[in-house]
């Protein structure tokens, strides 16, 4: 669900999605693609085929978006994929049918966000209901976007 | 309420509710199984039960309440031993016994209750003059000499029972009396009855090892008294006159060396005794359960030491007795795998307690005996436990066996000047050989083979979390390094040659392997089973050869060991230097290949064959091999390179008595040798970085050896003028690849090693140079990113992101290299990003791993120089911490995330405030500033007042982490650590500051130092014992009560006063509970004296009250009235060594 108006105030129009990086340099809380899924790497150790073998990573991670856990285990010295990942604060205006109405920078709204699953859902639905005013934190990998942190405007 | 009703109605009560509480789970609800036990509680509380009970046992069939009515004649016993008539109780204890007697069939946890029981009632009554329990041992012994084996052993489990109860252990029953009455106790028994016990059981096993067959009963019984004799062996005798206060503690029941009082003199001093147990060990030595009881008990006599010896002769004559029959017991028999462990047990033991000048006082004959007799089993042991190893066996009891009898060798060669010279040649060497062989593969050694020769080769999958071999093993290696020492002359040159050798075949074998590549380039048709055979060669050889060569002692210079240093002097007349030091610069040669190759100082040919392998290695990667290299080789090069070039490069003369002219002319201060490996080294590291890269723990090792070399001035001096370490700077700068692949963690550490290599000795101009090459780099760079017009839009782009990081950590290196003589240009360096970097925290508010970052720079630099700044400049810290904090918190207020990282992850920005705000408080504690000293020159007046304090940032940064810090996140042990110390250390340096916090806060502040010292590990409860002194004293300040500190403070008099009185202590504590007390008793003294007449008024026991009365009395004498002064406290505490001596085994009940 590429949104046009997006790419242009974003400023990054054509950066590709992904960047290769050496396995050994990722690191743990970092993010990777694993099975074609932008993750956050939640476990990272390393392991050899006997004494004398080459370092193995082993790599846990959890998608971004949907929370499914992948793992993925490659010699270290392989490129893997790393997701160029953004983070935006937008001022929450209005809920309405399970979607978000985000106010942007340039004043425009988009209202093609879903109001997120579990408790964070939870949470911006019944300040918003009690009139609180907040900003909605927006990651955004590989395409896809999702909120993923509210907090409280600051006057 | 038992009493009322009718036995009857009774027994079918209980026997119904054992029914349900035997019933399986399924069967049964929660609260049936809560109504049934709670029929017995309440049963085994009931008044004067004996009638019932006796009733029930007689009656009942239920083994389960049978087993009831012994644990309620057992607790009512205790509980109104006053108020029964003695010889009741004397008939109660011959009922139980008379009843097990007649009753062989029981269930034996019914049997052991009983027995327990009457242990019990005979512990009660041994104090009590009135009543005569001795009887007990004339009874058993007829039981023994019954020669009915149900008899026998009910009576072994009499007298179990007994032995438990007296050792005052934890296997002791509560039966809520004082401490000092199970001390009183077992002084008593330990004297007397246990002698006699063990008696018994020496007559028992004499009896059993005359026979010629025993069956399997007999047998049976034989080994419980075998195991009874070893229990008696390793009781842990309370000396007779040890102040009580020792009686407090419960004392350990494994591990115990045997120190008897004097009167077991004739006892144990009784050659019999020990004869009866070699014998009894060859009797049963097939059965391993057994042999393991009759070891052990062998292994406690050759523990045996203290006031049992008259002289120093006895000593000598006991143990040439037991030298003899060990030596009798191991020659001529194959040693069982069960065996093993025990036999290394009883060598380890006479090893460690007997004096040196006893050792050397037994006939040279038996000694020499026994040192062969050591060397044989040592090099047997070894060999089975490399068996053990190819078998992947899961009991390791050779290598047990084998790390016992390697430490003894320790032991006895660290203190070899007591011993004839060069007695421990031979058997180093042969213990050497024989650790070399089984490590090596055939045909030289025997690794992996099994014991029909057969070779095994498994490839396992090993994690990250194994520790490497040179860990793992390193007590083996150590002892196996200093035998190679004792044997200089033969270990040195064999290594050498051994290594030499697998390197010219490493090298022919990489060969054969590029040529083969050529012509076919499939890199998969390569077998690696030789390559791998030779690496595990060279791996264990180097390990070897670096322990062998240097020690790696933590925080002091090490030195060159004596016998290297020897070894080489008594050689280097036959030492041509020209040659050796052209065997040492030619690593590419292989040695043997040099003219007069053969006489080349051995200890320096010995460090050129590993430069060999590091020679080997290097070409490998440059001819694009590095895929069938070993990284684990690669890691043991730069491991023994780190080891040896701390002790030996730029040998200071100067520490050494005498020096050898070949290792001072190579390695000295001032030569071309020196020179030479410094940049042979550097260059293997540069090499290793850009190869590497891929292998975290080498590439972390490598860069360990390069902080190694510029870490001490004199060997950075010589770094700094290598082209090399430039480039290095230059490339690590221009962030670039090979080096940006590395690990964060290798790279932070390379930052370290290039600053302090700037601090190394150069002119003024190339100083300026270097810097301009390695710190100026890295602000322009981050400069120009964070001043770009758009840098707003562009700082969510990866490669901006990875910029950033990489500076961060680039900071975090700078702020570890922090010492003393660099601390004020770094300092100054690092003020200018730590404000651009609180802008950062704004800019990249919402990526936590980012802020988490940023934050760990503020700790590096808090943490690495805080102590040595001045008032100005710990005050420019502290305003940029205050501000960073302000941003934190402004950020995270009302902030709720959805964080798909593990929970500990999640709060990783808590702890490392945390960290920072304790870091900024050590200044308290470590202050190296001298005024400034080290800033002179820089330091503008210091008179502008202060603006922000310490004080200021710590208790602003506590506002907002106390509100986010709950029970549950005390439950990870790192944040509750942290959290402990961070409060602890504001109320020890700020207590003027707690009265003013807001109240919820103070509350909060407050419940954590109580929950800490009540229900946290100990370290933790001493750090809150710590905090009530300096809070009470500033009650006292400020004279104001009713405060809700003055409240608080009042509310821990009586906490810390039950901990110090009340409960079991732990010495460590009495200290800090001490002050703590003392203080809080100056503040309340009307509270205190509450506290001590409620105590008394509950004592009903006349002079247990007057002791008690009087300890307190003596307690505050020297210190009436209590006031907050010094040297009062100082007597209080001393009072209160007595206090706790005296009266403290009174009040603490088991």
């Amino acid at each position: 669900m590429a949104d046009p108006d997006l790419d242009f105030t974003s400023g990054d129009a054509g950066a590709s999605a992904t960047y290769p990086m050496q396995c050994s340099a990722l690191r743990k809380n970092g993010f990777v693609v694993l099975k074609g899924r932008p993750c956050k790497i939640v476990e990272m150790s390393t392991s050899k085929t006997g004494k004398h073998g080459h370092a193995k990573v082993h790599l846990v991670g959890i998608d971004i978006f949907t929370n499914k856990k992948y793992e993925d285990i490659c010699p270290s010295t392989h490129n893997m994929d790393v997701p160029n990942t953004k983070r935006n604060d937008y001022q929450l205006v209005d809920i309405s049918e399970g979607f978000l109405s985000l106010m942007m920078d340039n004043g425009d709204v988009r209202e093609d966000l879903r109001v997120p699953e579990g408790d964070l859902g939870k949470e911006i639905e019944s300040k918003f209901a009690a009139g609180e005013e907040m900003l909605v934190t927006v990651l955004s990998a590989m395409g896809e976007e999702s909120a993923v942190a509210v907090k409280p405007m600051t006057k | 309420m038992m009493a009322a009703v009718g036995a009857p109605e009774v027994i079918s009560q209980l026997e119904s509710a054992a029914k349900v509480l035997m019933a399986p789970p399924s069967m049964v609800s929660t609260e049936q199984r809560q109504h049934a036990e709670h029929i017995f509680l309440s049963f085994r509380k009931s008044k004067s039960p004996f009638a019932i009970c006796k009733h029930i046992l007689e009656t009942s069939k239920v083994d389960y309440v049978l087993f009831q009515a012994a644990t309620a004649i057992m607790e009512a016993v205790v509980r109104e031993w006053i108020l029964l008539e003695k010889n009741s109780i004397e008939s109660l204890r011959t009922f139980l016994l008379t009843y097990v007697l007649q009753r062989p069939n029981l269930q034996k946890y019914v049997r052991e209750q009983i027995l327990l029981a009457v242990a019990v009632i005979v512990k009660r009554g041994s104090l009590d003059k009135s009543i005569n329990c001795k009887s007990i041992f004339h009874e058993v012994s007829q039981l023994i000499s019954s020669g009915n084996p149900t008899v026998q052993t009910l009576a072994c489990s009499i007298l179990t029972a007994l032995l438990s109860e007296f050792s005052s252990s934890n296997k002791t029953s509560n039966i809520g009396l004082s401490m000092e009455f199970h001390g009183s106790c077992k002084r008593i028994f330990q004297e007397d009855d246990l002698r006699q016990i063990f008696m018994l059981t020496m007559e028992v096993l004499q009896e059993f090892s005359r026979r010629e067959n025993l069956n399997a009963q007999m047998s049976c019984v034989f080994q419980r008294y075998l195991a009874l004799a070893n229990q008696v062996l390793s009781w842990n005798f309370l000396p007779p006159n040890l102040g009580r206060h020792y009686i407090a503690m419960f004392e350990a029941t494994q591990n115990v060396m045997l120190k008897p009082t004097e009167s077991w003199r004739e006892t144990l001093l009784d050659h019999r005794v020990m004869d009866l147990f070699f014998t009894v060990h060859r009797k049963i030595r097939e059965d391993s359960d057994m042999a393991q009881d009759s070891l052990q008990c062998l292994a406690q006599l050759a523990s045996m030491h203290g006031p049992i010896f008259p002289d120093e002769s006895a000593q000598v004559t006991y143990l040439a007795h037991l030298v003899e029959g060990l030596l009798n017991m191991i020659n001529g028999i194959e040693i069982e795998d069960s065996e093993a462990v025990g036999i290394s047990n009883i060598i380890s033991n006479l090893i460690s307690t007997f004096p040196r000048s006893v050792l050397t006082a037994l006939p040279n004959e038996l000694f020499a005996s026994f040192i062969n007799c050591l060397t044989l089993l040592t090099c047997s042991f070894g060999r089975s436990a490399a068996l053990e190893e190819v078998l992947d066996k899961d009991d390791m009891v050779y290598m047990e066996a084998y790390d016992k009898l390697l430490e003894s060798w320790l032991t006895l060669v660290q203190e070899d000047e007591h011993f004839p010279r060069g007695c421990f040649v031979q058997p180093a060497v042969q213990v050497f050989n024989s650790y070399i062989q089984c490590h090596l593969a055939a045909p030289d050694g025997t690794r992996n083979l099994t014991a029909n020769g057969v070779a095994s080769h498994e490839e396992e999958e090993i994690n990250e979390l194994q520790e490497d071999d040179r860990e793992l093993f390193s007590d083996q290696l150590a002892s196996i390094g200093m035998l190679g020492r004792i044997a200089a002359d033969h270990c040195i040159p064999l290594l050498t040659g051994l290594l030499e050798d697998r390197v010219t075949r490493l090298h022919g074998q990489l060969q054969r392997h590029q040529q083969h590549l050529m012509a076919s380039a499939d890199p998969g048709t390569v077998d690696r089973k030789v390559l791998d055979d030779l690496y595990e060669d060279i791996h264990w050889l180097i390990l070897v050869s670096g322990y062998l060569l240097a020690d790696d002692p933590q925080g002091e210079t090490p030195l060159i060991p004596s016998e290297v240093m020897e070894y080489s002097i008594k050689h280097s007349t036959e030492v041509d230097i020209n040659t050796t030091l052209q065997l040492l610069g030619s690593p590419g040669e292989k040695a043997t290949s040099i003219p007069g190759c053969n006489r080349t100082d051995s200890v320096i040919r010995l460090l050129s064959a590993v430069l060999r392998t590091s020679e080997v290695e290097s070409r490998a990667t440059r001819a694009s091999l590095t895929e069938l290299l070993s990284p684990q080789m690669g890691k043991d090069i730069v491991w023994f390179l780190r080891r040896w070039a701390k002790t030996y490069l730029l040998v200071d003369e100067k520490l050494y008595g005498q020096i050898s002219m070949p290792l001072s002319t190579a390695f000295g201060a001032d030569t071309e040798g020196a020179q030479w490996i410094v940049g042979y080294l550097l260059e293997k590291v540069i090499n290793n970085l850009s190869v590497w890269s891929s292998e975290p723990e080498l590439a972390n090792d490598t860069v360990e050896l390069l902080v190694t070399l510029v870490e001490k001035r004199e060997r950075a001096n010589i770094v700094v003028q290598c082209e090399n370490w430039w480039n290095l700077a230059k490339q690590f700068a221009s962030r670039s690849p090979p080096l940006h692949m590395l690990s964060s963690t290798v790279q932070r550490t390379l930052m370290k090693a290039l600053v302090l290599g700037g601090f190394a000795h150069m002119d003024s101009d190339t100083k300026q140079q270097y810097w301009a090459e390695v710190l100026h780099p890295l602000q322009q760079r981050f400069l120009n990113l964070i001043n770009q017009e758009n840098f707003a839009q562009i700082c969510q782009e990866e490669a901006v992101k990875q910029e950033i990081v990489a500076t961060l950590e680039a900071l975090c290196g700078i702020a570890e290299a922090t010492q003393i003589d660099n601390v004020a240009s770094l300092f100054s360096f690092l003020m200018d990003f730590l404000s651009s970097c609180i802008g950062l925290m704004e800019v990249y508010r919402n990526s936590p791993e980012t802020v988490n970052l940023i934050i760990e720079v503020f700790v590096e630099v808090a943490h690495k120089q805080i102590c040595y700044l001045g008032e100005t400049k710990s005050m420019k810290l502290y305003e940029v911490c205050l501000t960073l904090l302000q941003v934190y918190s402004k950020n995270n207020l009302g902030r709720k995330r959805l964080d798909v990282a593990a929970e500990e992850d999640q709060y990783q920005d808590l702890l490392l405030i945390m960290e920072l705000l304790t870091n900024l408080l050590s200044k308290e504690f470590i202050d190296f500033s001298d005024t400034d000293e080290v800033f002179r020159g820089q330091e503008q007046s210091s008179g502008a007042g202060r603006a922000v304090s310490a004080a200021d940032v710590v208790l602003y940064g506590v506002n907002i982490v106390l509100p986010l810090m709950s029970q549950d996140l005390l439950k990870f042990p790192s944040l509750c650590n942290q959290y402990y110390k961070l409060i602890t250390f504001i109320c020890e340096i700020f207590p003027e500051k707690i009265p003013q916090l807001p109240e919820e806060l103070f509350k909060s502040l407050m419940c954590s130092l109580e929950l800490g010292m009540t229900s946290m590990s100990s370290e933790i409860s001493q750090l809150c014992l710590e905090a009530l002194s300096p809070l009470a004293e500033q009650c006292a300040k400020t004279q104001e009560k009713d405060t809700p500190l003055f409240i608080a403070t009042r509310h821990f008099l009586k906490l810390v006063f039950d901990m110090l009185v009340l409960q079991k202590h732990n010495t460590e504590m009495t200290v800090a509970a001490g002050e703590a007390l003392y203080t809080l008793v100056c503040l309340h003294q009307a509270e205190y004296s509450e506290l001590v007449e409620t105590l008394l008024s509950n004592q009903r026991d006349a002079v247990i009250y007057q002791r008690l009365a009087d300890a307190f009395n003596s307690l505050t004498a020297s210190s009436t009235p209590p006031t907050m002064d010094r040297k009062q406290k100082v007597a209080f505490l001393k009072s209160l060594e007595e206090f706790v001596a005296n009266v403290g085994g009174l009040l603490c009940v088991k």
